[in-house]
């Protein structure tokens, strides 16, 4: 048995075994860990095939970007939404490898009874190290025969990128935005808020309150950016907020830092009841 | 046995892409499905190799270069909506994903 044959039986064999092993894993890990194995032999096939670009291509594209891309997506994935092994109706299993077993036949019948001899290419071993070997051969037939498939190919290339971040991010991005409106507290002496409108959420305007305090002609509204509102309901004010004067000069200096806090032994009808009250929006 | 000839790596591509095939009818991970679509698409690939390397042409590994590209784009799109459904529906069980049904 020549030794051709030889090494294509190993990693034929090697790669329909692990592409098995990928369908019948129970753990996804598992499967995405066959299909490497599975793809580098595909690599080693494409190599007795005179294929040496494309064996590289295979061992760059699939097992180090893709397939590390579909870890990074198994690891992201809460396993507990990952579905049990396969429990697809029995029905659609048996029929799966009655559709399997068919196509296979037929492939094998076609294959067989294959005739027809191609007419023979100049693209031999000698022409290919002629030009110097099977990158520069590629290349020269991809960017001369195939020019405009090539540009084809990466204008698809940039729609799927732009594709996969219109996916990826806006919902992302509009959680940001939906949180930062919850977490900016508006915050500010109580009774000065009568001109803002009620907030986003749907709370209670403070507006229809008759119990309110009137406003203060001379509050200066104070706008205190927390991460946290109850932070800013402790009262004690102690330090860690960012707090952005928008009276202009009349609010500014350090002095004004504690003007208008409620003061634990101040006036009660200035302390807020809870911390809701205080940052409505 | 005998001479190593296409119908081998016919056979091998046929083999795999039915194995494939299978995982797509068969497993309800999208995520399984999707790791078998590469398969397929691998397995057709060694068939434009072999068929190439018969002819002795270059044509069927020009080809395979962009189909390899393609499914580096369906990669990209395809996890991405896997990631979003995964964020938004809580399941990546193909019988539970019923949005574009109803």
């Amino acid at each position: 048995m020549p030794w051709d044959l030889i090494f294509f039986y190993i990693l034929a064999a090697i790669s329909v075994l692990t592409a098995i092993g990928m369908v019948a894993a129970r753990n996804p890990v598992h499967s995405a860990v066959f299909l490497v194995l599975c793809f580098l032999n595909v690599a080693g096939i494409f190599v007795m095939l005179g294929a040496e670009f494309l064996a590289i291509v295979q061992v760059i594209v699939y097992t180090g970007a893709i397939l590390v891309l579909v870890l990074f997506v198994l690891m992201l994935v809460d396993p507990e939404e990952l579905p049990s092994f396969y429990t697809a109706a029995p029905l659609q299993r048996y029929l799966s490898f009655l559709l399997g077993g068919v196509l296979l036949l037929q492939i094998g019948a076609v294959i067989i009874s294959r005739t027809a001899i191609p007419p023979r290419g100049d693209a031999t071993p000698q022409n290919i190290a002629a030009v110097g070997g099977n990158v520069q051969a590629i290349g020269g037939i991809i960017f001369s025969e195939y020019l405009l498939a090539f540009e084809a190919i990466s204008l698809v290339l940039t729609v799927g990128i732009m594709g996969a971040i219109v996916l990826a991010l806006p919902e992302r991005l509009g959680d940001k935005i939906f949180n930062r409106r919850d977490t900016i507290s508006l915050s500010h002496t109580r009774g000065t808020d009568e001109a803002l409108p009620s907030g986003p959420r749907g709370e209670t305007p403070i507006v229809n309150d008759p119990n309110r305090v009137q406003p203060r002609a001379d509050a200066a509204r104070r706008v205190i950016m927390v991460t946290d509102p109850d932070e800013r309901t402790t009262l004690d004010g102690s330090s860690g907020h960012r707090t952005y004067d928008t009276s202009g000069a009349r609010g500014a200096g350090a002095s004004s830092q504690q003007r208008y806090r409620p003061r634990n032994s101040g006036d009660e009808t200035d302390q807020p009841a809870n911390g809701r009250n205080d940052h409505n929006g | 046995m005998g001479e190593l000839g296409v119908e081998h790596f016919l056979f091998l591509s046929a083999a795999l892409f039915i194995i494939g095939m299978m995982g797509v009818l068969t497993r309800r991970n999208m995520l399984i499905i999707f790791m078998c679509v590469e398969l397929m698409l691998t397995a057709v690939n060694i068939s434009l190799v072999a068929f190439g390397w018969e002819s002795q042409t270059l044509n069927g590994q020009a080809f395979v270069v962009f189909v390899i590209a393609v499914a580096a784009a369906e990669a990209a799109v395809g996890l991405g909506i896997i990631m979003a459904l995964s964020r938004r529906g809580k399941s990546v069980d193909v019988a539970d994903i019923q949005a574009l049904r109803d």
